[in-house]
């Protein structure tokens, strides 16, 4: 069992932080305006939790974080349904201007090179993500097996990651 | 580099294919597994740019797809009027089927089976649950057009609106099969029509209800 001096709290937070911000933004909606707060809340509480001794160790700190994660979604949702009753809730299309330009120009240049693709990964992208038909579907389609249809994804992939690092 | 055994599980993961508790554990596993994070994340992003914008970057794809329509159209244009009496066969059958068999099913509601998360990236939110026969997301605001489809394996129907809700006309419920899976998906556009913003695809099923 750790004391939790032993923990050091600013290496878990930046370690996690991005991996809550996953999973909060993938279950709530990036364009939801509160997942930047549901962030520091979990982030918080986490840190709240160690520094109390309220977290013995007895899973692994991901673990923990998950469980924290987890249970402050549910709640966010549980909330949000009841609203959601009463009003229809108002959204903004614009939530965090700063991260959406910097994720604009990648998305932009990702279209790119996506677009420049040869045709035999162009067409196994389109069908497998743009299309949301299934390994099985795909391989059918092109006459090729499933197995196959991974490793061309994969592939295809791997080009994507060399082009952008050029 | 040994592959990590949960790796296969990322794109079902990111379309919402996965049961609530494999989920679960395919997310407490990369709370804690660096790697296979880092892979969720580089394909999150790029279903996101395809999902976005994948109308512009497989334009010729959907313009080769669209041709072979047309040639099959143009085969059948040409073999008219054979075609046109089969037509007419056909749709008295359909018409005995609708009036005679179909009855039983339409009489019941419709009622939607909806996945709890189905969101993903910077997609809109949709909220409808089991509300029968109605399809709800939420609304980005002033003057921005939706389109909504509705896929079996194939595109089934697409309308535009302005409004956040949608119902389905008659002649496409009956065409759907309870029991089987569908899925839809809203599309928003701006006045000038942009795409905008894209959901994912949720599958719903038809369920008789007894």
């Amino acid at each position: 069992m750790k004391n939790h001096n032993s923990y050091d709290l600013k290496k878990i937070t930046s370690k996690y932080r991005p991996i809550v911000t996953f999973k909060v933004k993938k279950s709530i909606g990036s364009h939801t305006p509160e997942w930047e707060d549901i962030v520091n809340e979990i982030m918080l509480n986490t840190i709240e939790k160690i520094k109390s001794g309220e977290f013995k160790g007895e899973s692994s700190v991901g673990t923990f974080i998950y469980t924290i994660t987890r249970r402050r979604i549910v709640d966010y949702i549980r909330r949000k349904k009841r609203r959601a009753h009463k009003y229809i809730p108002e959204s903004d299309p614009f939530p965090d201007p700063h991260e959406q330009i910097e994720n604009k120009e990648r998305a932009e240049m990702l279209a790119k090179k996506l677009e420049e693709l040869k045709p035999k990964y162009k067409t196994i992208l389109y069908l497998y993500y743009y299309k949301d038909l299934s390994r099985r579907e795909v391989a059918q389609r092109l006459g090729i097996s499933p197995r196959k249809v991974s490793e061309r994804v994969h592939y295809a992939q791997k080009l994507l990651r060399n082009l952008i690092k050029k | 580099m040994k592959k990590c055994r949960y790796e296969d599980l990322i794109d079902d993961y990111l379309f919402n294919r996965l049961s609530k508790g494999k989920k679960e554990e395919f997310e407490e596993h990369f709370f804690n597994c660096p790697r296979c994070f880092e892979q969720i994340k580089e394909k999150n992003e790029l279903i996101s740019v395809i999902k976005d914008k994948g109308d512009s970057i497989f334009k010729d794809m959907r313009i080769e797809e669209e041709s072979k329509n047309r040639t099959r159209d143009k085969i059948f244009g040409f073999l008219s009027p054979k075609p046109l009496i089969s037509a007419t066969l056909t749709a008295a059958l359909v018409l005995i089927i609708i009036f005679g068999i179909i009855p039983n099913i339409t009489n019941e509601t419709p009622e939607f089976m909806m996945s709890d998360d189905a969101i993903r990236g910077s997609s809109i939110t949709l909220i409808s649950e089991a509300i029968p026969s109605e399809f709800r997301w939420e609304d980005l605001g002033n003057d921005i057009e939706y389109k909504v489809f509705i896929y079996n394996d194939e595109l089934l129907w697409e309308k535009s609106t302005q409004n956040n809700t949608i119902s389905l006309p008659e002649e496409i419920k009956t065409k759907m099969i309870p029991g089987k899976s569908y899925s839809w998906q809203v599309k928003a556009f701006s006045p000038e029509g942009t795409l905008i913003s894209s959901s994912s695809k949720v599958q719903f099923t038809w369920r008789k209800n007894n």
